[in-house]
């Protein structure tokens, strides 16, 4: 079921200010994917993801579920939550300390009159697809971290609700069970083939997890796309610091060679994927990803750019050497072959394919 | 469906409920202050002729006024230190310890709310006066001293005895605070290598905070409003304070001037709102004190391994001086027909005949139907308010909110020979003067933060999500409030109904002016008594009063733990 | 003797029967009941009694006199006054009558009573609650009980009197001022009496009623109090300074309500009231001193007494007399 928000703006008043917590956001969600919400606290994610599900009201705009209005400011429109039949995971879980994980699971059908016969066959399922099976009467106050997750989950997904969001769900889990958490949802979700909207300011949960993403700051969404599309051809700087790491290298358009622009940077002259707009003399940012950039032997293809730097810091982190090199006055972040023999104070010449260079605006 | 455009951080339609309650409680608690008031600014009583500020000249111009304010700030503040760091205590230990005897100590820490204000101060004069009093004559007898070593005429002596009769109220404000209280907090402070009092001084106490500053601003406007303390044992030693100088003001002469007492009250009731409004400030960033999350919690019981048996003796001599003594020495004066220090004669005398006459008396007897039917209908009634206005107060949050809040504690910060007239003077107007629905209407009304303070402390540590993730699964807010909120609830409700229930038993400034022939209620026929100095039958009717307190505690006690274990929110 | 007393009275009590209009009697059971509204205390045996020899029921609203006048004249004003007969002190019901709320109406039984209680009409006056000194007979020897008034600023009563707070208790402050009035010659003495008084630190207490307890339980051994509580206190060791000067004391009064709702009940009610049968069970029971000509109450030495009202102070004298004594009694 798709979600389509359109100039949806709220407000708080926070010690007589008028803070906006979103800014006239449209967004159109597609049916049956993972759709994520990411972006630095405060930028507005969680209060779009209560606007939707209905815990907050927006102050202007309008929010439709699979085509039906449940909110609307112009018609005077709000759909209370319990008649929205969304299933949601919060940040805490919410897990009611006073019921056992059969009751848990098994409230949201009993609020909807559901028979007894019915409501265990459908909880017995759902516990039985979060492998909880055999936990049913354990209260739910003695799980581990990653049982009440999926507790959680189980409850969300027991009514089979048209959709279902995450606010940060995995942001309680200690880092290795995160990781297997997030392969194991991804495989839920497009098992269960499910709208979903998920809430999280990690970048690797959002790329990794993610049909599509937009990227939100101070309550307006800057890009859209799918994570390979944010990642590489992201439009701003603040995006693409946000969502990796980056270099970002301030220059100026000199001219353009065929599909490529040549640009004047703080490093040198360097060639990257031209973008329609930016005529000659237009100041840019070069947005260089550490992980293209390459080694080169002393003398290289024409085809690349050639960087020379002097290594300042080098980390072994296992599967790279993460490190540091200067050019010029320009620090730039690397990522390099584990297998490389590398020295802090080393010279080295290092190259990067053109078209992996994004231009950005300054 | 209509929705709303005003209240930050909601996201639904909060504001009829709101609204509702505003009018309710205003209506409830603003029209008896509101005549008060008027009877301030005017020639007063009944008459509301032209506006004149004569009274508030009159009462504030008064050279001794800087004095009893001075009183007034020593004794609030001191009896309400006291009392919240002695309820603390009990509270913690009774909570979060493996102390033995826990049952009788929790029972112990409410019984001051359960005896009639002035037979508990009797008491104390008994066991502490400079003249005869039993604990002197036994430590001049015992350590050879020429003079008395204590004088309960004395700002310490009302301080201490306040204290002790307000801590029920701090005790039943933090126990539900601390046994929601989630140990990994605790823990992980353990964990980062801090020492168990840096502990509690720096993790237990701050997340504690809304609950430490209601029962200690609970305790301040209760002292505030106290008649029994300054009247048995401040005029005694010439110690005025504002209760005392209001009566002073309302007894020189036949015809009071009700308007003028009022005029002073006024300076209690801004005393209040400035508390209030304070205390919303310093719990204003209310998600700092959850502990109750949903992440789950468990209140973890302390080791007390060595310090278990010097605890008991001080828990136990500190129950046993503190609140024990004083009974037996209430058992001790029914059974006599005068007050005497005990001796051959004293033994000689004792006989039943109190308690004869008591229990044989038709208006004693339906004095007791309507204090019990006062007492358990009003405290559920009171706390289905209560319950629906905390809910407000402490999850909507908006101005509205702040003024439900306010207005809650209007009547109750009013002192008692004050309220009571503006009471009467408000259901005069009403078809239900001279009924049981006058009293019961204004003991909720003038109680109300009983039932309040108890479940917002413990509301603000239970985490919005669990509410909301109840409104997603499908649940109208009823629901979640009758399915989540209420068993999450049970140990503030607890609470709450036992402070109301005892105090409406023993409630006397406003039945002392409602109660007609018929709905004669137990305060005041222990008034009566007090009266006519007849101390023996005031003891008996006295006890009686404990025993029926005592049992309404032990069936909410019971109820509690059911509804707990039913939840299993049980702590093992 | 004592004994003797009782029985006496016990046959008089039955020949003095209670003996009434037999119209009114019936209108008057037509209403059921009279609505009491009264000041004075422990009076059930006299409601129980009238309710035997009439078969109306008198029902007992208790108010303090502090809260008397605010609670009559707030009922009066809503119309809701549903008291048939007033009792409280005089200086009270007169304010009431200024007030409007009283009746014209003269029972037939005040023939009995002197001619000084039969006021204007609407008030009559049936006893005095009369101040006496009150002491511990088992700490205060014979030879040091006050002979006079003056007697309480002797020293040796320092730290042993108790008494109703002087800046605010109007009965205590109007004896006071009786003092000034009736019992000293010139008010220099009068006022040095006062600073001796004051000089020997008596204990303030609310009001009357807590002025026993400290004199019985020994905590003080003399009480500026009243002496009807050595008949409802016994068998507490308590008597009374036989002082060779009179007792003073406020009169207790009765009117009708003129609203009255049970007009006819009221009047019965207030005849019974003032009868001999119903003054015997006040004196001999509640220990009241009655104006009835021939009743005491049953307290040694009482029917020799002499007792006197005391003038009515206006309030705002009372309020200036308790300004001035807060100063006296606060010097030492």
């Amino acid at each position: 079921m798709d979600i389509r928000i359109q100039g949806v703006s709220r407000r708080f008043l926070a010690h007589g200010k008028v803070i906006p917590a979103l800014d006239g956001v449209s967004l159109d969600i597609p049916a049956r994917s993972i759709f994520t919400l990411l972006g630095p606290s405060g930028c507005g994610k969680t209060t779009l993801l209560r606007c939707i599900v209905g815990l907050d009201a927006p102050d202007e705009g309008e929010i439709r579920i699979g085509g039906e209005v449940v909110f609307s400011q112009a018609q005077g429109i709000f759909v209370p939550p319990e008649k929205r039949g969304l299933g949601m995971v919060f940040q805490t879980y919410a897990i009611w300390p006073h019921m056992s994980v059969f009751q848990n699971v098994a409230y949201p059908l009993e609020v909807r009159g559901l028979s007894r016969d019915e409501i265990r066959k459908r909880v017995g399922r759902v516990l039985e697809f979060v492998q909880l099976s055999g936990f049913e009467s354990r209260p739910a106050t003695r799980l581990s971290g990653g049982q009440q997750q999926r507790v959680a989950l189980a409850r969300a997904l027991v009514a089979e609700p048209r959709v279902i969001l995450f606010d940060e769900p995995l942001s309680n889990l200690d880092a290795k069970l995160r990781e297997e958490t997030r392969k194991e949802l991804r495989a839920f979700l497009t098992r269960l083939q499910i709208t979903a909207v998920y809430v999280t300011h990690d970048r690797t949960e959002a790329l990794s997890l993610s049909d599509r993403i937009a990227v939100m700051k101070d309550g307006r969404v800057l890009e859209v796309g799918t994570p390979r599309e944010v990642y590489f051809h992201c439009g701003s700087r603040f995006v693409a610091d946000f969502i990796g790491r980056a270099n970002l290298i301030a220059g100026r358009i000199r001219g353009r060679d065929k599909d490529l622009a040549l640009v004047d940077s703080e490093i040198g002259p360097l060639r990257c994927a031209a973008r329609e707009g930016l005529s000659p003399g237009a100041a840019v940012t070069v947005c260089l990803r550490p992980e293209n950039l390459r080694l080169l032997p002393a003398a290289g293809q024409g085809e690349l750019n050639r960087l020379r730097g002097r290594i300042e810091t080098l980390l072994f982190v296992g599967e790279a050497w993460e490190g540091e090199i200067s050019v010029g006055a320009k620090r730039l972040l690397v990522q390099l072959p584990a297998a490389s023999e590398l020295r802090e104070g080393n010279e080295i010449d290092l190259g990067f394919v053109p078209r992996e260079a994004v231009l950005l605006a300054p | 469906m209509r929705k709303s455009f005003l209240s930050p951080g909601t996201g639904e339609n909060r504001r009829p409920l709101t609204f509702g309650l505003l009018v309710l409680v205003g209506g409830l608690t603003v029209c008896p202050v509101v005549l008060l008031l008027l009877g301030s600014l005017t020639e007063g009583l009944g008459a509301f002729g032209r506006l004149t500020l004569a009274k508030y000249r009159a009462a504030y111009a008064d050279p001794g006024f800087a004095a009893i304010l001075y009183n007034t700030f020593v004794f609030t503040v001191g009896s309400a230190t006291v009392c919240t760091a002695l309820a603390f205590f009990l509270a913690y230990l009774n909570t979060r310890t493996n102390l033995p005897g826990k049952v009788l100590f929790r029972i112990l820490s409410v019984v001051p709310m359960m005896i009639p204000h002035i037979l508990f101060c009797v008491s104390w004069v008994l066991l502490l006066n400079p003249s005869n009093g039993l604990l002197n004559l036994l430590l001049r007898e015992a350590l050879g001293l020429s003079a008395s070593p204590f004088n309960i005429y004395t700002l310490p002596g009302m301080i201490l005895v306040e204290a002790l009769l307000d801590l029920p109220i701090a005790y039943l404000v933090l126990a539900p605070a601390l046994s929601a209280f989630d140990a990994t907090l605790e823990e992980s402070s353990h964990v980062c290598g801090a020492s168990r009092w840096h502990t509690f001084f720096r993790v237990t106490l701050p997340v504690l905070r809304p609950a430490v500053l209601a029962a200690f601003i609970l305790v301040i406007v209760r002292s505030l409003a106290s008649f029994a303390v300054p009247s048995v044992i401040g005029i005694p030693g010439r110690i005025y304070v504002l209760a005392s100088h209001i009566y002073r003001l309302v007894a020189t002469g036949f015809s009071p001037d009700y308007g003028q007492a009022a005029a002073v009250g006024t300076s209690a009731l801004a005393a209040s709102i400035v508390l209030v409004v304070l205390y919303r400030r310093l719990t204003a960033s209310s998600e700092r004190f959850v502990t109750v999350s949903g992440r789950g919690y468990r209140p973890a019981i302390i080791e007390l391994k060595r310090a278990k048996i010097p605890l008991l003796a001080v828990v136990g001599l500190l129950c046993f001086v503190w609140i024990v003594l004083p009974v037996l020495v209430l058992g001790y004066v029914s059974l006599l027909p005068y007050s005497m220090i005990p001796g051959e004669k004293a033994f000689a005398l004792m006989s039943l005949k109190n308690w004869r006459l008591v229990l044989a008396d038709p208006i004693s007897r339906l004095s007791l139907r309507n204090s019990l039917l006062l007492g358990i209908g009003g405290a559920v009634l009171g706390m289905v308010l209560s319950f629906f206005v905390s809910w407000v107060i402490v999850r909507v949050r908006s101005t509205a909110a702040g003024i439900l809040e306010s207005l809650s504690f209007l009547s109750f910060s009013f002192p008692g020979i004050v309220i009571g007239v503006g009471f009467l003077w408000f259901f005069v107007l009403t078809p239900l003067y001279g009924t049981l629905w006058a009293l019961l209407i204004g003991y909720i009304a003038t109680y109300l933060p009983y039932g309040i303070r108890p479940l917002t402390s413990a509301l603000v540590q239970i985490h919005s999500h669990l509410e909301e993730s109840s409104r997603v699964c499908g649940a109208g807010p009823l629901t979640t409030l009758r399915r989540i909120v209420f068993p999450l609830l049970v140990p503030g409700i607890v609470s709450g109904w036992i402070l109301m229930a005892t105090m409406f038993v023993r409630e006397l400034s406003l039945s002392v002016v409602l109660s007609r022939p018929g709905t004669e209620v137990l305060a005041v026929q222990i008034l009566r008594f007090s009266e006519d100095g007849l101390w023996g039958r005031l003891a008996a009717l006295g006890i009686v009063m404990i025993l029926i307190s005592t049992a309404l505690v032990v069936i909410a006690g019971l109820f509690g733990r059911r509804s707990l274990r039913a939840f299993g929110l049980e702590a093992s | 003797m004592k004994a003797l007393a009782s029985i006496l009275s016990c046959l008089l009590l039955s020949s003095a029967a209670f003996a009434a209009d037999p119209a009114l009697v019936e209108k008057a059971r037509a209403e059921k009941k009279a609505a009491f509204y009264a000041n004075i205390t422990a009076v059930e045996p006299i409601l129980e009694s009238f309710k035997a020899a009439t078969g109306v029921v008198a029902e007992y609203t208790r108010l303090s006199t502090s809260k008397f006048v605010s609670t009559v004249l707030t009922e009066h004003q809503a119309g809701k006054l549903s008291a048939d007969v007033l009792q409280a002190p005089l200086p009270i019901l007169e304010l009431l009558q200024e007030k409007g709320v009283l009746a014209d109406y003269r029972p037939a039984a005040l023939a009995a009573y002197p001619e000084w209680t039969r006021r204007d009409g609407r008030i009559f006056t049936f006893g005095i609650e009369a101040v006496a000194l009150i002491y511990n007979r088992e700490l205060v020897k014979a030879s040091d009980v006050p002979r006079r008034y003056e007697d309480l600023a002797d020293p040796k009563w320092k730290d042993k009197i108790v008494m109703a707070d002087p800046s605010s208790h109007a009965t205590t402050i109007s004896w006071l001022v009786a003092l000034k009035e009736k019992v000293f010659a010139e008010e220099a003495s009068w006022r040095r009496f006062l600073q001796g008084l004051a000089a020997n630190r008596p204990m303030f207490v609310a009001s009357f009623g807590p002025t026993p307890a400290p004199v019985e339980s020994g905590e003080k051994w003399i009480g500026i109090s009243m002496p009807k509580y050595i008949v409802t206190k016994a068998p507490a060791p308590l008597d009374w300074a036989r002082v060779e000067q009179p007792l003073f004391g406020t009169p207790r009064a009765m009117a009708l309500a003129a609203a009255a709702p049970r007009p006819h009940a009221a009047r019965l009610f207030a005849e019974y009231w003032l009868s001999r049968e119903a003054m015997m069970i006040l004196a001999e029971r509640v220990g009241e001193y009655v104006l009835h000509p021939g009743i005491f109450p049953p307290i040694a030495g009482m029917e020799k007494a002499r007792v006197e009202a005391i003038r009515e102070l206006p309030d705002e004298e009372i309020r200036r007399w308790g300004a001035e004594f807060k100063k006296i009694f606060a010097a030492p």
